[in-house]
C-alpha cells in the first residue's frame, strides 16, 4: 500500500479524499451499508489516519449518505417511516453505548486492539451481507401483535417488477435484539452497520429487499447522530478530513441513489464483498502491528 | 424471476399511513440539511486552504483544528469572530442535526395523527441523542 499522508500536500490530500469518499458513497448507497465500511479503513492504511479520527470521519460519512440517499428513498415512498423510526428505539441507545466505548479504548491506549476489533467487524458484514436472501419479495407471514398494533406494514411500486407489492412487519422482537447490536457496532466504528438492519428488517420482520434496503439506509443517519454526537463534541471529528469526505460521499450516495431503484440489487453487494475483505485483513494487521 | 404471490389480504392494521405531506417534508428536511451543511464545510474548506497556505496534510492528520470550538460559547465567538475552523465545526453540527431534525418532524406528524406510542418512541430518541451531544461527548472528552 502506498502512504500518501506525508508526502502529498494539503489540496491534493483533500482531492484525494473527495475521490474515494465519491467511491465510497455509490458504494455506500448501492448496498444499504452506507460507506463508512470503505472510508474508515482507506484512512487508516491509504491515509494514514488515526482510529477514532476515522471512525468519527465514518460518522460524516455515514450521515451524508443517508441524508443524501434517504431524502431520493423518502421520496420515493421506499423508505418506511414508521417502521425505521420504531426500531431507531433499539440502535440508538446501542450507538451511545458503542461511541462512549470507543473513547474510553482510545484514552486507555487500547488502539491496536480497537484495530482489530474493526477489522472484525468489518469481517463479520461479509457472512451477514452473503446470509441475506436472494429473493426480491418474501413470501408473507403474520405480522406479531406489535406489529399490527403500531401499524407496520405498508405498500409500494416495484419498478424492477412491475407490480404493487405490500409488505407487513413480523418477529418484532428479535429485530429489535438485532437494531441494537447494531447501533452497537455502528456507534463504536463509525460504520453503519447497514448490513445488521437490512438482515434484521429482511429476516426478521420479512420485509422486501428494497424496503430493507431503503429503510436500513434511512435509520442509520439517526443511529450515526447518536454516535456522531457523543465524538464530535469529545473531539474526533477533524473537519479538514471530514469535509471533503461528506462531501464527496454525499455526491457518491446521489449517484447511487438514482440508479437504485431500477435495479435488482442481489448482485451489487457479490461485486463489492472483497474489497471489504482486504481493507479487514489489512486493518487486522496493522492492529497486531504485522506489516 | 418470478414473484411470489403477494396477494394475501393485509391484515387490518389500525394505524393510518402518513400523510404524503410527511414524505415530502422530510425529504425537505434531509435535502435543506445536506445542502446547508455541505455548503458550510465546502466554502469552509477552500477558506482553510486559502488561509493556511503552509497547511500540510500531516498536520492536519495530527491536530484537530476544531478543539477550541467545540462548546457552544467557544462556537458562538469563533462564529462572531469569523473563524474558519468555527464555520466549519457549524457545518459539521448542521451534518448531525439533519437526522434528528427529520425525527422531530416525524414527531409533529406522529402528534398530528394523535399516535402516542410513536410520539413517545420519538421523543425517547431525540432525548438519548441530545443526552449524546450535551452530556456524555463533553464527560468523555
Amino acid at each position: 500500500m502506498v502512504r500518501l499522508s506525508v508526502a502529498v500536500d494539503l489540496a491534493l490530500f483533500i482531492g484525494l479524499l473527495v475521490l474515494v469518499a465519491i467511491a465510497a458513497g455509490v458504494v455506500g448507497s448501492l448496498t444499504g451499508l452506507g460507506g463508512g465500511v470503505v472510508v474508515i479503513p482507506l484512512l487508516i492504511v491509504l491515509f494514514g489516519a488515526s482510529i477514532p479520527i476515522a471512525i468519527g470521519t465514518g460518522f460524516v460519512t455515514i450521515l451524508a449518505t443517508s441524508s443524501a440517499t434517504g431524502a431520493a428513498y423518502v421520496r420515493d415512498r421506499l423508505s418506511d417511516l414508521r417502521i425505521g423510526m420504531f426500531l431507531e428505539i433499539a440502535t440508538v441507545p446501542g450507538a451511545l453505548i458503542g461511541a462512549t466505548a470507543t473513547v474510553f479504548l482510545t484514552h486507555a491506549n487500547l488502539q491496536s486492539e480497537l484495530l482489530v476489533a474493526l477489522g472484525v467487524a468489518l469481517f463479520a458484514i461479509i457472512p451477514g451481507s452473503l446470509a441475506r436472501r436472494n429473493i426480491e419479495l418474501p413470501p408473507p407471514l403474520p405480522p406479531d401483535a406489535r406489529s399490527r398494533r403500531m401499524g407496520l406494514s405498508g405498500d409500494y411500486h416495484d419498478n424492477a417488477l412491475d407490480q404493487d407489492v405490500h409488505y407487513e412487519g413480523a418477529r418484532t422482537s428479535p429485530a429489535l435484539g438485532v437494531m441494537f447490536g447494531a447501533g452497537l457496532v455502528s456507534g463504536m466504528f463509525g460504520i453503519g452497520a447497514g448490513v445488521f438492519k437490512v438482515l434484521a428488517l429482511e429476516r426478521f420482520l420479512n420485509l422486501p429487499m428494497k424496503i430493507s434496503t431503503a429503510t436500513s439506509n434511512f435509520m442509520i443517519g439517526v443511529t450515526a447522530a447518536a454516535g456522531a454526537g457523543v465524538m464530535l463534541s469529545a473531539g474526533y471529528v477533524n473537519p479538514i478530513i471530514a469535509a471533503p469526505v461528506a462531501i464527496g460521499t454525499a455526491f457518491g450516495a446521489y449517484l447511487g441513489s438514482r440508479v437504485l431503484p431500477g435495479l435488482r440489487n442481489r448482485t451489487i453487494r457479490l461485486m463489492f464483498l472483497p474489497v471489504v475483505a482486504v481493507l479487514a485483513i489489512e486493518v487486522i494487521l496493522r492492529g497486531l502491528g504485522l506489516p | 424471476m418470478s414473484a411470489p404471490d403477494r396477494s394475501v389480504a393485509p391484515s387490518s392494521p389500525t394505524v393510518k399511513p402518513l400523510p404524503p405531506e410527511a414524505y415530502l417534508r422530510m425529504t425537505f428536511v434531509l435535502r435543506a440539511g445536506l445542502g446547508l451543511s455541505l455548503g458550510i464545510l465546502g466554502a469552509g474548506i477552500v477558506a482553510y486552504l486559502l488561509l493556511h497556505p503552509g497547511a500540510s496534510s500531516s498536520s492536519v492528520l495530527t491536530a484537530n483544528p476544531i478543539a477550541g470550538y467545540l462548546s457552544f460559547g467557544g462556537l458562538a465567538s469563533g462564529l462572531a469572530s469569523g473563524s474558519v475552523e468555527a464555520f466549519l465545526t457549524l457545518g459539521l453540527v448542521v451534518l448531525v442535526a439533519t437526522p434528528v431534525v427529520r425525527v422531530v418532524s416525524g414527531l409533529y406528524y406522529f402528534r398530528r395523527a394523535g399516535e402516542r406510542t410513536m410520539v413517545a418512541i420519538t421523543g425517547v430518541v431525540i432525548v438519548l441523542i441530545l443526552v449524546g451531544v450535551l452530556v456524555i461527548g463533553p464527560y468523555v472528552r
